[in-house]
């Protein structure tokens, strides 16, 4: 039986809470009494049988036909299939995808059909190496399609493999995967590990071009989105929806999401996801452990340490049709998974901000991106208004030291030197540099070639956290380099109480706190 | 901060945070999520049986007993009744500290020390292996399951197996120090097995440890403990006749405790015993009669020559 998620009110008998910060993670005694911690549910029951549930999924759609009677012989079927920025931390291998994907290959052998291409929908992340693709969709899916080339990544700069398939009624180009826009039937395997993922933001982004994703990332679309984890009051959401709807006129779409739960940590790391107060003498010793193991090991190793673990999660659903009916079921479980209500809003929202994001799977966390994870992800891990009141402050821990890592982020290397340089506003920056950097040709070769996010991308990133930074009048990050976070236009601190000090000017002396503890993953239901 | 140092900080920050040594916390908003503790199957018929009655009793001559007696002073009372009956019997006390039990233990004649088990609840005693095998080895607990409200199937094989037991009917030890409402199990043990209660009153356990101490105050506080004329559940009466009459007969004991043994009986003849569950005044009144302890026989003696 699992716990649903609660907020806790520190008080004499609360012990040190753990907040994560990058590579590392602190055992932080310095909150305020009062101050309010929201944790996430435990762990919802996984399915008992994962291939019973894929079955049932494919033979049983959501308002589609079932997936055998849309495979005939002679068709182009196409595969599309989330990239490795879902799940964080990386699933431990067998991926769901590949058991998904394995079903769907079955059923299309079955049935004749010789036409096949897997893409992996990274739209504009880097292209993800064999190693990478082959953890995802599975050896025996790798071996018998990847040599061929009917394995491989979108290239959103390819323009011969673009179909532009018209525009919205607002006037937003669709430009997809041109495979994907002619093919028969489009299968699409997602993982929706939290509430902004799947839905028709899978095609509409995921195989989606520069051409078509400017309309809906960029920092006015971002702060109407309140909050991208709310697809009904995210106005990104909104435009992918318009361009998922065209795209469906064009292409059956036969959407395939999974849910997962929140077993995020293995052993010997499963202490991070206990309540602190529940800790065993076991659990107390692998923290001791971990964490003098983490304060003797070089930076490398620290890295290897958590880049190097996969979770367990366990499957808590997985459904398969048209899409937006699918959509509806899968945010039912993770809001099942995800969701804690808390009562009101607080002066200030403190997050620690993990080693791993979305964009730096197997790299490095640079400042851009732990920006996007902390006013980015974390600030928007909210339903109905901001955890923290408008005005008020952020707090967030992270050292910003990882530095960036030039085979994946080189066009963040010069977004930081320059754009940042010369202005932190999302909007002026957007206005002025976006352009250039999405259309800069050596950006575009290393996207294609190498394994570099597109020159764009640096950007999404600091839009992503454009909401954030307009709501909150102050942002101050907890042991972070001093010079890092005034690059990024925000202010650092050494501990908690300096923090508070520091933010005392806006919120006052005895502000109201909120600590969002995540990870595992939670989405306040903010009242 | 060199490694050394920094991991003494976190051994040490570690150690006050989850309180090593000491039973854990829950924080407050957090108790109505924490999941209810299984109940705990441990045997203990292995603590009855002569290799463990020969370790008990060291550990209470050479260990306990010692201890006890340079921590705090004892007046014993009225063991004399234990003389007139055989085993085994109910003792039936009040419960305000832990040190209760050493002291209703240490105060009985060794014969029926050897031949007691103390009740002691499961979900406190029991819920781990080292707490259980001590206060075991220690004491002679049995786990009862006290959440249900009914006692557990192994008190009565022990009373079977012809030990005598200490029951706390009230369950848990008092907050105030003030007796609390007595439960039913003693009683029905007493009628279901035709065993006497003898009702035990003690005083001076309060102020000596109360809750939440760990250890007896300095000082060599005094305490007292009164043992009663044993009762016995008549043919027919029921077992909700039978509780509150050895709830009387423990409050007449404190009375008499108090005052003197004929002061007591005429106020029972009279119905006045005074109420064992206190006035009812500020919070802070109760506790702060109850942190006195009982006025010890004599004067401690000092020696002059140590006298500072």
């Amino acid at each position: 039986m699992s716990r649903p998620g609660f907020v806790l009110e520190v008080d004499d008998r609360t012990p040190p809470l753990v907040v994560h910060e990058g590579l590392g993670f602190r055992l932080e005694d310095g909150f305020p009494l009062g101050t309010r911690v929201v944790y996430p549910p435990e762990s919802i029951p996984a399915v008992p049988d994962v291939d019973a549930a894929i079955r049932e999924a494919l033979l049983h759609p959501v308002d589609s036909d079932p997936l055998p009677e849309l495979l005939f012989a002679g068709m182009r079927l196409t595969i599309a299939f989330d990239d490795l920025s879902l799940p964080l931390p990386t699933m431990k291998a067998p991926d769901i995808r590949g058991r998904i994907i394995e079903h769907v290959l079955t059923m299309a052998a079955e049935a004749g059909v010789d036409d096949v291409k897997l893409i992996a929908a990274n739209a504009l992340h880097r292209r993800m190496t064999a190693a990478e693709l082959k953890h995802i969709v599975g050896e025996r899916v790798f071996r018998s399609f990847y040599p061929q080339g009917d394995l491989y990544n979108f290239d959103a700069e390819d323009r011969d493999a673009l179909a532009h398939l018209g525009t919205t009624d607002k006037g937003e180009d669709i430009e997809i995967s041109k495979r994907a826009a002619e093919s028969d039937l489009l299968v699409y395997v997602n993982v929706n590990l939290v509430a902004m993922d799947g839905g028709h933001k899978s095609v509409g982004i995921g195989l989606a071009s520069y051409k078509s994703l400017r309309h809906h990332h960029n920092a006015k679309t971002m702060v109407q989105s309140r909050s991208f984890m709310d697809h009904k009051h995210s106005a990104m959401h909104h435009s992918a929806w318009r361009i998922g709807r065209v795209i469906k006129d064009t292409v059956k779409v036969f959407q395939i999401e999974t849910t997962l739960n929140n077993d995020v940590f293995p052993k010997p790391f499963d202490f991070l996801q206990k309540r602190e107060w529940e800790w065993s003498v076991k659990d107390q010793a692998s923290m001791l452990g971990v964490r003098r193991g983490l304060a003797a090991a070089p930076q490398r190793l620290r890295h290897k340490m958590f880049h190097d673990m996969r979770s367990v999660y366990g499957l808590t659903g997985v459904n398969a049709g048209e899409v937006e009916a699918v959509h509806e079921r899968t945010l039912q479980k993770v809001h099942q998974q995800h969701l804690v209500e808390v009562q009101g809003q607080s002066d200030v929202l403190v997050m620690g901000v993990p080693y791993l994001g979305p964009y730096n799977v197997n790299s490095s966390m640079n400042p851009v991106l732990a920006t996007c994870m902390g006013l980015g992800y974390y600030f928007n891990s909210y339903r109905g208004q901001p955890v923290v009141r408008k005005g008020g402050a952020v707090i967030l821990y992270h050292p910003l030291n990882e530095g960036f890592n030039q085979l994946h982020h080189p066009s963040y290397v010069d977004f930081y030197e320059e754009v940042l340089a010369e202005s932190t506003d999302p909007a002026v920056v957007g206005e002025k540099y976006e352009q250039q950097f999405a259309e800069d040709p050596w950006y575009i070769h290393l996207y294609r070639t190498s394994h570099a996010y597109h020159g764009v991308h640096p950007f999404y990133m600091w839009y992503w956290a454009a909401h954030a930074m307009d709501h909150v009048d102050e942002v101050i990050w907890v042991g972070a380099d001093r010079r890092v976070a005034s690059r990024l236009g925000f202010r650092a601190a050494t501990t908690l109480a300096d923090a508070l000090e520091m933010a005392s000017g806006t919120v006052g002396t005895s502000p109201s706190i909120t600590y969002l503890h995540n990870p595992p993953h939670l989405l306040a239901d903010v009242r | 901060m060199s490694f050394v140092r920094s991991s003494v900080e976190d051994i040490r920050l570690v150690s006050r945070g989850w309180r090593w040594g000491r039973r854990p916390q829950v924080p407050r908003s957090a108790e109505e999520w924490v999941p209810a503790a299984r109940s705990t199957v441990f045997r203990t018929d292995w603590s009855r049986r002569r290799p463990a009655m020969a370790a008990r009793e060291v550990a209470q001559k050479v260990g306990l007993e010692p201890l006890f007696r340079s921590q705090v002073r004892t007046r014993v009372e009225a063991l004399d009744v234990l003389d007139r009956i055989d085993g085994p019997v109910i003792f039936v006390a009040n419960h305000v500290s832990h040190l209760d039990t050493p002291l209703v233990l240490l105060s009985l004649p060794d014969e029926w020390r050897r031949r007691t088990a103390v009740a002691a609840a499961a979900d406190y005693f029991f819920d781990t292996w080292w707490r259980a095998v001590g206060s075991v080895l220690l004491f002679n607990t049995f786990p009862i399951d006290r959440r249900g409200g009914s006692l557990a199937a192994t008190p009565g094989e022990v009373l079977a197996d012809g030990w005598s037991l200490v029951i706390y009917p009230e369950g848990t030890r008092s907050n105030d120090g003030w007796m609390g409402k007595f439960r039913m199990g003693a009683a029905f043990l007493a009628k279901e097995h035709g065993v006497p209660v003898v009702p035990v009153a003690h005083r001076g356990t309060f102020a000596a440890m109360p809750r939440g101490q760990g250890w007896p105050s300095p000082g060599r506080r005094q305490l007292t403990i009164r043992f009663g004329e044993p009762l016995v559940c008549g043919a027919d009466e029921s077992v909700r006749e039978f509780a509150p009459r050895i709830k009387d007969a423990v409050a007449a004991l404190l009375d008499e405790d108090r005052t003197t043994w004929w002061e007591a009986r005429r106020r029972v003849a009279s119905g006045s015993t005074p109420d064992p569950s206190g006035p009812s005044v500020a919070q802070w009144r109760r506790v702060w009669e109850q942190s006195e302890s009982p006025a010890p026989d004599a004067p401690a003696r000092k020696l002059r020559a140590w006298r500072r």
